[in-house]
């Protein structure tokens, strides 16, 4: 269930998005009202998944796919169960974790009383700028800010 | 249609909520009792038919929609646990490093009901490009150590 697509998705992929994609909908559906109807529906999908495990013909399969997005689309649940921090939950971005950088713009005597941790972050500091320049070389230092 | 779906889930949370919060009345009901008539302490316990060796040290935890905190270890209990109620995985074969695919013989479908069955354990979502990579149980109590911040 990722919302932010920025690669190409294998075929694969999408098949096992869309599995995970309509067993989270039969959830929504029947989960409510009896679990045990929602497992002899999800048994039911899984059954109809494996019944096309091995297609070769590629173009089948692309048809079996978009099939099964369509009739996703067109048995999509009103109110969707979501996960409360996921996207669509009721806490997403509620809160926001402060940015790392403010630890550094402390006042050196509110540093004082920490100073295990700010000898410990130098270090982690050095590390990362390390890190950084074995990746991606040195900075220029005409366009560095 | 929407407010039957509202009902049936706030159903579960019931049955937890009652549970959670007779459970101690009964306990402080029976020592009102205990003060005032021993016998009627004893009836009382009996009709709870608890069989709690200690029954008056009951606290209440609120968590005020937090989690339990977690450690490492009680993350890899918890996943293991998981993973030995599902049915396809042989228990006696599983272990830390055993490959889902590779070793347990399962397909990628499989593997996507377990990575289903772990979020709801741990109650969030884990994205389609993170679950590709987690292929060992190893991997899954690392990302979710990862994620929910637990170093110990």
């Amino acid at each position: 269930m990722s919302y932010l697509q920025t690669n190409t998705l294998s075929h694969a992929r999408k098949v096992r998005t869309l599995y995970k994609q309509s067993i989270r909908t039969l959830q929504s559906h029947y989960e409510c009202f009896d679990r045990y109807e929602f497992r002899y529906q999800a048994v039911l999908m899984r059954a109809r998944f494996d019944e096309h495990k091995d297609e070769k013909d590629l173009r089948k399969a692309k048809k079996l796919l978009l099939d099964g997005q369509r009739e996703l689309f067109l048995k999509s649940h009103p109110q969707p169960i979501k996960f409360t921090e996921a996207p669509g939950g009721v806490a997403y971005q509620r809160t926001s974790p402060p940015p790392d950088w403010l630890l550094d713009v402390w006042h050196p005597l509110e540093k004082a009383q920490y100073p295990e941790y700010f000898a410990q972050r130098e270090i982690r500091k050095k590390e990362y700028i390390e890190r950084w320049e074995k990746d991606f070389g040195k900075p220029d230092s005409e366009i560095s800010h | 249609m929407a407010t039957l779906a509202r009902t049936g889930r706030s159903l579960n949370s019931v049955a937890g909520f009652v549970l959670r919060t007779t459970v101690p009345r009964l306990s402080a009901i029976a020592l009102l009792h205990k003060t005032q008539d021993r016998r009627i302490c004893n009836s009382a316990l009996k009709i709870c038919t608890l069989n709690i060796s200690k029954p008056f040290t009951f606290s209440q935890l609120r968590w005020y929609a937090g989690k339990a905190p977690l450690t490492l270890e009680t993350v890899q209990k918890r996943v293991e646990l998981v993973l030995k109620l599902y049915d396809k995985i042989n228990p006696e074969k599983l272990s830390l490093d055993s490959h889902f695919m590779n070793d347990l013989g399962l397909d990628s479908l499989d593997q996507v009901e377990i990575i289903m069955a772990i979020e709801d354990e741990f109650g969030f979502e884990i994205p389609d490009a993170d679950s590709e990579r987690l292929m060992r149980p190893r991997d899954i109590v690392q990302y979710i150590a990862d994620k929910e911040d637990v170093f110990e």
